[in-house]
């Protein structure tokens, strides 16, 4: 693993993204970074364009406009780049492969791995989550819907990201599951990576991260610490239209 | 004479099926029914009787050769009539590029190997009757490659990733399987399993050239009644159809046999659209 | 489509202030044609005359064809089964070995009557089946066909054979039957134009290519396929009979696989939703042996080269190679500039009292329940408001009123009346237009073609009065020019009728939607998400645009995620969560509203 030189650049620098699917563009012109070892909430009403965005970082989609990772650019459209620079993306809808064990789905998520090395890191992953490390052998699809996001977090730990995306991780959970979840991603900034985290859920999302982006129609409205007096008020501002261009404050 | 239609039957039925898994292996990675699929099965027949019977080379080292035929022309029809049609909206469009590369395919074996059936070799000469080879054969096959596939989706990595990819395509891209490697593996995969069953149905209907557009239809009837992508049903529907066949071919004979397979497969496709053992389409709107 | 086929143009002076440019222009190409089929003879070789006389008879298939695969988007490739049955029909018939014989053109027109019939047959299944299983389905009828021929031998003579029917002087020489091949296509290439250029042509390119929006415009597939089936088949029947006339003598052997890809690759060589491309292409295919003569042999690869080429590089064909006009440069700074007083002609149907009422509806899907016990009504003249999450079924709400999805529970009245559910063809007969959360558009049509694709229903001429262009036909034609030119007027597209709707941008789009619903004059506008995608400034124009439709009587269903939007134009606002109401009031008190804020904010 390769850290960088400079503490202050960032880990993830995106300058002027723009993105969209097909004739509909979504994204306007998007300037975001994030730093190691720091979780970044990124809110907003539906439709904002925050699942689009990260689909945009991370390749899925294609996109432009600069995304650099550690320094260097990532070309777009590419997401098995993406994740082998250490940018992961786990997506939003708990997509496990029902038909597979869970063992497998993680076994996947290491395809292009050393056997040996694959292994490892599954046993790695799995030591986050022993609710599932007990149901290796089940079948993906037999589980229930807390337990697949839990499997789906783990499928992005299988590539030691450097930075991990985490796409509205706590849809349809129950509150005890989504913290569960949630402090997951508290014990990776501890081991100093970086954590983006798409929630609907303000307050929780507020609780867990150091900074903050709000969107709305496709662009960045809101700039704070999450630890900000205020920053509810402004946000459901945001979130409801008309005052939502508030000024951006670093 | 029952265990005659027995026989032919279980035997057509398996060239049917795995002309249907054929299909199905296409499929899974591509959401692409692929015309193709019958002309595989008809040059396994060609090849095999061109390398072993007209330029004389051993049989396993035909069978080799032969399979390695049709798993280039496997590669080509993903090159050449489904990758570039993937990226566009208009859907139609992959039914006319593998339908013109099949065309093509026939056109150039029935230009260059004839238009008349060859004879195709014998090839370990055990059994007579209703037991002979060219019966067993194709269902020894059909059980080989099943066999094979299951080996292949449970036990190895990119077998599992062909299921993955097959079941929700935009998760495994966003989880970084490479789609484009293993969709072309799988067309690569089929034209194998099309080259290993024209092959051992090499007895039975000889190495002619028209045998791929009726491979086509018949190994498209077990794909349809089965269910798309489930190769259990193309199995079950393919034993079924062949020995149906054969009864009707028996009982009254020539035309009326074909009719009723015919009829049978539409009424059963205009009542179960999705097929016996699919899954009903996605939500519209 | 190609400005071949163009909507016909009603006469200057109608006051619509549509332009009656190229009335005459696409005629050119045809008259060309015919005027050099006309001469061929006099060059004194009748050798070309034979090729000629085949490609005429081929062409009157094909024109027919045409409609069922390039306008229609079945692929029905198995359609050689027509011309057989078509050949074998007139030639027993006129051979008599079963009844008496038939005078000759008697029994081409049996001949006609059978290919209609059993192409209604062929064609069913696609109403049931996806693509490729149609394609399938059809090979198989045309195998089982041909065997039929080979095995019923005291009827068809078996392999082989039995003359064709004999026609009378002076049709019996080869310039004889030349010219009546030449007279039939050239009527051939009239009604199948006529066709094409009606409401049904544009019908069936909506069901090729945005079936779920000709639903909701009232497009019934089941009865449009059926008529263009029996039309196409009676063409393929009178093809075949004046083939079995050419060849004077037929086996099951002259109807090859091979001869139905011919016909099927002409069309697709020409392109799809075009006469002349198609037409152009079974000229070339036809005649292309005859140029390629030491590659006669193999004349059936290239053709099947020549397809796949133009599916990877021009999938439009030789038509989209010639349309000029739908592809001129994009002018990207245009702007929707909404004219509201273009509204007046459109929105006159003065539907008053109880509206829409939604009444304790329960939708699940699986185990999820995407809808609970709502209630919501849609008054005439007011606009509605439905926001919320995503997943609080607001879309799902949408398609239940336009008869997407049935509810286990509950139901829907319209002006006090209870409503069917589950049909969404029956909603434009009620007035009730919709647009859609992604635009559902033809983009190989122009935009004026489809937005009149919206007014289908409110034409009253059958298809038959569409084939001969009779007066009921004609006025059908004029009114909806008028009413789309309207509605393109009052949206703000009004300069881009002629243009492909698929060089429209995202925004433009939206606002055709719009346009199309309004060509049905409707009680009630249900819009799924307008605003998304649109600039600032693009949502304020629609915003007001709404508000004029709402202005004069219309009841609007405004489902959206601009909060702004909804709280500047609605009159009333239902607020759902998770499929149950969760708010309903006014703008002023739904934004004021805790739980509102909260659901949105997450709890």
């Amino acid at each position: 693993m390769h850290t960088s030189a400079h503490d202050d650049t960032p880990l993830l620098a995106v300058r002027g993204l723009h993105a969209g699917y097909g004739k509909i563009r979504i994204l306007h012109g998007i300037d975001m970074a994030v730093r190691a070892g720091e979780i970044v909430a990124l809110l907003g009403p539906n439709g904002a364009g925050k699942s689009t965005l990260m689909r945009a970082l991370s390749g899925i989609i294609p996109r432009t406009g600069e995304v650099a990772f550690d320094g260097r650019l990532l070309r777009p459209g590419n997401p098995r780049e993406a994740a082998r620079a250490g940018l992961v993306h786990v997506i939003e809808g708990h997509r496990v492969f029902t038909q597979l064990s869970v063992l497998d789905n993680l076994m996947l998520a290491g395809y292009d791995l050393a056997r040996a090395e694959r292994g490892r890191r599954v046993e790695e992953a799995l030591g986050y989550f022993p609710e599932i490390a007990e149901k290796r052998t089940d079948r993906a699809g037999a589980l229930s819907g807390g337990q697949q996001q839990m499997l789906v977090v783990a499928q992005g730990l299988v590539k030691r990201p450097r930075l991990l995306i985490l796409d509205e991780p706590s849809a349809g959970l129950s509150p005890v599951l989504v913290d569960r979840v949630l402090s997951v991603a508290a014990r990776l900034r501890e081991q100093g990576t970086a954590v983006v985290l798409v929630e609907q859920l303000v307050e929780k999302a507020l609780a867990l991260a150091d900074r903050v982006y709000a969107m709305a129609q496709g662009g960045i409205v809101l700039q704070a610490p999450a630890g900000e007096p205020g920053l509810p008020q402004r946000l459901e501002a945001a979130y409801f239209g008309s005052q939502a261009r508030a000024p951006l404050q670093s | 004479m029952f265990g005659s239609i027995l026989s032919s039957g279980l035997a057509v039925g398996a060239i049917y099926a795995l002309i249907g898994i054929t299909y199905n292996t296409m499929y899974s990675t591509s959401r692409v029914m692929s015309f193709t699929a019958g002309q595989l099965g008809m040059l396994g027949g060609v090849l095999g009787s061109l390398f072993i019977l007209k330029l004389g080379l051993p049989i396993f080292a035909g069978f080799l050769l032969t399979l390695a035929g049709c798993a280039l022309v496997g590669f080509v029809t993903e090159l050449v009539a489904v990758r570039p049609v993937l990226k566009s909206i208009e859907q139609h469009l992959y039914v006319l590029s593998t339908l013109a590369l099949a065309l093509m395919i026939q056109q150039v074996t029935a230009i260059q190997w004839g238009t008349e059936p060859q004879p195709f070799p014998r090839l370990f000469g055990i059994g007579s009757g209703v037991l002979d080879e060219k019966f067993w054969l194709p269902v020894a096959a059909c059980a080989a490659v099943v066999l094979g596939l299951e080996l292949l989706y449970r036990r190895t990595l990119v077998g599992r990733a062909f299921l993955a990819v097959a079941e929700d395509n935009f998760a495994a891209r966003a989880l970084g399987l490479p789609e484009r490697h293993l969709r072309v593996f799988s067309y690569v995969l089929a034209g194998v399993i099309g080259g290993i069953a024209g092959f051992a149905a090499g007895e039975l209907m000889l190495a002619f050239f028209a045998n791929g557009p009726l491979l086509n239809f018949y190994g498209f009837v077990p794909v349809a009644l089965g269910g798309l992508g489930n190769n259990r049903g193309a199995v079950l529907g393919g034993l079924a159809l062949g020995v149906f066949q054969q009864l009707a071919n028996f009982t009254v004979g020539g035309v009326f046999a074909s009719i009723a397979v015919f009829v049978l497969f539409i009424v059963v496709l205009l009542a179960v659209p999705q097929g016996i053992f699919g899954s009903a389409a996605a939500r519209r709107v | 489509m190609p400005t071949d086929t163009l909507t016909a143009v009603p006469r200057a002076g109608a006051g619509s202030g549509a332009p009656t440019r190229g009335a005459g222009l696409p005629v050119l190409p045809y008259l060309l044609i015919f005027l050099l089929a006309c001469a061929l003879p006099l060059a004194g070789d009748n050798y070309w005359t034979v090729i000629a006389t085949r490609a005429a008879i081929y062409w009157v298939l094909v024109s027919g064809l045409n409609l069922i695969v390039g306008y229609g988007g079945q692929l029905a490739i198995g359609w050689v089964a027509l011309l057989t049955l078509g050949a074998y029909t007139a030639s027993v018939l006129a051979g008599g070995n079963v009844l008496p014989p038939v005078p000759p053109f008697a029994a081409l027109a049996v001949a006609g009557a059978c290919g209609g019939l059993f192409g209604l047959v062929v064609g069913l299944p696609a109403l049931r089946l996806r693509t490729f299983y149609f394609a399938m389905a059809t090979l198989g009828f045309a195998t089982i066909v041909t065997q039929i021929a080979l095995a019923w031998q005291d009827v068809t003579g078996g392999g082989i054979g039995l003359p064709g029917p004999a026609l009378p002087a002076p049709f019996d020489s080869e310039v004889g039957l030349y010219y009546l091949c030449l007279a039939v296509a050239a009527a051939c290439t009239l009604l199948s134009a006529s066709v094409a250029a009606s409401r049904f042509g544009r019908g069936l390119i909506a069901i090729r290519d945005a079936e779920v929006a000709a639903e909701a415009c009232g497009i019934s597939k089941a009865r449009l396929l059926a008529a263009v089936f029996v039309f196409s088949g009676v063409f393929a029947g009178v093809a075949g009979g004046l083939f079995a006339s050419l060849q004077t003598y037929i086996t099951p052997e002259a109807f090859t696989f091979e001869l139905s890809v011919l016909f099927f690759i002409s069309i697709l060589i020409g392109g799809r939703g075009s006469i002349l491309g198609p037409l152009l292409g079974t000229l070339i295919l036809t005649a292309l042996p005859e140029f390629a003569a030491p590659l006669a042999a193999w004349s059936n690869f290239l053709y099947a080269a020549m397809l796949l080429v133009i599916v990877l590089t021009v999938p439009g064909g030789i038509a989209a190679l010639l349309d000029f006009r739908g592809r001129r440069a994009r002018d990207d700074d245009r702007r929707v500039l909404p004219d509201p007083s273009r509204l007046q002609r459109l929105l006159d149907r003065g539907e008053s009292g109880r509206g829409i009422e939604l009444q304790d509806v329960s939708l699940h899907f699986g185990g999820v329940k995407a809808i609970d016990g709502l209630d919501l009504a849609i008054a005439p003249g007011r606009i509605h408001g439905l926001i919320g999450p995503n997943g609080s079924g607001k879309t799902t709400t949408l398609n239940v009123i336009s008869g997407y999805v049935t509810p286990q529970q509950g139901g829907v009245r319209q002006a006090g009346a209870p409503v069917p559910m589950g049909q969404p063809l029956a909603c434009a007969g009620r007035g009730l237009a919709r647009t859609f959360q992604t635009p559902r558009i033809v983009g190989d049509a122009t935009v004026l073609q489809n937005v009149m694709m919206g007014g289908h229903v409110r034409a009253a001429g059958t298809f038959v009065e569409s084939v001969f262009r009779l007066p009921r036909h004609r006025r059908d034609e004029r009114a909806l020019h008028q009413d789309a030119h309207d509605a393109l007027a009052a949206v703000g597209l009004a300069g881009l009728a002629h243009l492909r709707a698929d060089r429209l941008q995202h925004s433009e789009l939206r606002f055709l939607e719009i346009a199309r619903a309004l060509m049905l004059h409707p009680a009630y506008l249900l819009l799924d998400e307008p605003a998304a995608g649109l600039s600032a400034d693009e949502i304020l124009r629609l915003g007001e645009l709404v508000r004029e439709i709402s202005r004069r009587g219309t009841g609007v269903l405004l489902v959206e995620h601009h909060a702004d939007l909804i709280f500047d134009i609605c009159d009333h606002v239902t607020v759902l969560n998770l499929g149950r109401v969760l708010a309903s009031g006014t703008p002023q008190e739904i934004r004021q509203h805790k739980e509102v804020v909260s659901a949105y904010l997450g709890a």
